[in-house]
């Protein structure tokens, strides 16, 4: 996969050159890709979500081309981010499992939310990020599952419908909820954190105090490639 | 009709302004099939078809008086037949005219997410404008008569207009003019609710103990209503005995809707707040997150399980550089952060 890493803001580095290219690398070319993917179709469906849930918001609708279109549309990128989620599924689950030390990062989520810091020896990933990938597969799922009847209304009849209807608009608000949180935390939040996911790469003090114990990995690994 | 005809609107689908009618109320229309009356001749249909230049259908015998299987997005008016046995080993012929009836109530309207696709005007007229809809079939499971169908050509469902364009022009609807025994009738509501009831009085002396008039308070009445004369035998003509419109459920997701948009403009409020309040998050220099890292690598050292350490002991206010944030100031916990 290194072969195909793209923009990382050093001209394209080789494999040979990636050691001395500072920071590390966080995110793959296809990580990066199967991020920015269901990004992209997160939020077109959102916006046009908003469209046909919200009379306010229909004028949304134009962005999509008018609502014949947005209604043609909508589904279909609800299958290409229902197969991104399938994709982070399983190129993630395994990074993503929870362990111990998530449940006492979880108790000091008091902490980390006042200073930005929660003090404890966090791997690659934290245990708010693994509770927003489970969140987002878990009602990535749900919404595609309850989106299916409304594509089709006639397919499973008007009682099921009503229940789907009320279903994905539960789904969508919770996903709003946690897209809001997710977006604030990378890129208002915490400085550093979205070039992760646009140029693969973090700083060495970003990984050391962020995820001091994949950092302290990555260093040994790369003093060893160096030395 | 994509026109609104110079009518006034009492309801628009999608649409939380609500109705733009400002003219004094209407007479309230009502069309009444009196089913004692018909002798299924189909020129409804016809009359139909031809006023609404519906296009015609190749139809195929399938053992029955009928000319349609169903209706469609071109046939709006379907004489609809069915033989039953009663109690008494007698065969009843059961007809029935099976077309929009123009609920006061309008569950398709209801469910309607496109603003304006389906309106109903101040004279009980439920009308679809094919120019607004959008095509997602809402309304195909919010009626609950069946009633629209969906063209997989054009993409948009179609359904009887009770030919408003004729009734705003002071005309009788295309299938009451047609039809030649008098069976369908069309007036004010009120005088329609009249014939229908001495109707049905009349039927109850001839021995049609049942008899009643089809006018469901479940959908809050009908601008399409019927004289049924066996009225215990409603699930034979098709008719639903007692047709809601799911009104919990529509409030239900008025109310998820306004607890949305309270939650989103909410939580973009609440995230402008905790940034004032809390401002970047910034990293401290690198000599100081490395210097962490190890400490935090040599404390937790072969259990694998991260240890706490006092959160203060590396330096609250370093992650806050350039005095954003507001160093030793106990950060109430945001809302936002509870997910």
């Amino acid at each position: 996969m290194s072969a195909l890493r793209i923009g990382n803001g050093h001209g394209g580095a080789t494999n040979g050159e990636v050691a001395a290219a500072p920071g590390f690398e966080r995110y793959t070319f296809a990580e990066r890709i199967v991020h920015w993917f269901v990004a992209f179709t997160f939020i077109a469906l959102m916006l046009s979500g908003f469209a046909l849930g919200y009379p306010r918001a229909y004028f949304l609708s134009g962005l999509f081309g008018g609502g014949q279109t947005m209604r043609f549309l909508h589904p279909w990128f609800g299958v290409g981010f229902t197969l991104g989620i399938l994709w982070m599924l399983v190129s993630w689950s395994r990074e993503m499992r929870m362990n111990a030390g998530d449940r006492q990062w979880v108790r000091s989520m008091k902490t980390y939310a006042g200073s930005g810091h929660s003090g404890l020896d966090v791997g690659k990933y934290n245990a708010g990020q693994k509770g927003y990938y489970w969140f987002s597969v878990i009602f990535g799922i749900v919404l595609f599952a309850s989106g299916l009847p409304l594509w089709y209304p006639w397919l499973l009849g008007s009682g099921i419908n009503q229940i789907a209807r009320f279903v994905h608009h539960g789904a969508f608000l919770l996903m709003i909820g946690g897209f809001i949180i997710h977006v604030y935390m990378s890129t208002v939040m915490f400085p550093g954190t979205l070039s992760a996911m646009t140029t693969g790469r973090v700083s060495r003090a970003w990984a050391a105090w962020h995820h001091p114990a994949w950092f302290r990995v990555q260093d040994r690994r790369k003093a060893g490639a160096t030395r | 009709m994509s026109t609104e005809l110079g009518l006034s609107i009492r309801r628009k689908s999608a649409t939380p302004a609500g109705a733009t009618g400002i003219r004094r109320d209407t007479t309230e229309v009502a069309k009444v099939v009196d089913i004692d009356l018909c002798i299924g001749c189909k020129a409804c249909e016809v009359a139909c078809k031809e006023w609404n230049d519906l296009p015609a259908e190749e139809t195929f015998n399938f053992g029955s008086y009928q000319s349609h299987q169903d209706l469609t997005a071109a046939t709006w008016d379907l004489m609809r037949f069915k033989e039953v046995e009663l109690d008494d080993g007698d065969i009843a012929w059961l007809i029935r005219k099976d077309s929009c009836l123009h609920c006061e109530e309008p569950g398709c309207l209801a469910a309607c997410p496109a603003p304006g696709a389906i309106v109903q005007y101040t004279n009980g007229i439920v009308d679809f404008n094919q120019e607004k809809c959008i095509g997602c079939q809402y309304c195909v499971t919010g009626c609950p008569f069946d009633i629209p169908r969906f063209d997989q050509k054009t993409k948009k469902v179609y359904k009887c207009t009770l030919c408003v364009d004729r009734v705003s022009a002071g005309l009788e609807p295309a299938c009451v003019k047609a039809c030649p025994t008098g069976a369908i009738k069309f007036g004010g509501k009120h005088e329609m609710i009249d014939y229908s009831l001495g109707k049905v009085e009349k039927l109850k002396g001839r021995g049609f103990e049942n008899a009643m008039l089809y006018d469901p308070s479940g959908v809050g009445g009908l601008h399409m209503m019927y004289v049924v004369p066996r009225g215990d035998r409603l699930e034979d003509y098709g008719l639903p005995a007692d047709p809601q419109v799911p009104g919990t459920f529509f409030s239900a997701l008025g109310v998820l809707r306004k607890l949305g948009t309270i939650s989103v403009w909410g939580g973009l409020l609440a995230s402008a707040i905790f940034y004032l309040r809390t401002g970047r998050r910034r990293t401290p220099s690198e000599d100081e997150a490395v210097a962490e890292a190890e400490r935090l690598g040599r404390d937790s050292a072969g259990d694998g399980v991260a240890k706490e350490v006092p959160v203060g002991a590396t330096g609250d206010g370093g992650p806050n550089g350039e005095g954003e944030g507001m160093p030793g100031v106990a950060h109430p916990q945001p809302q936002e952060e509870e997910r």
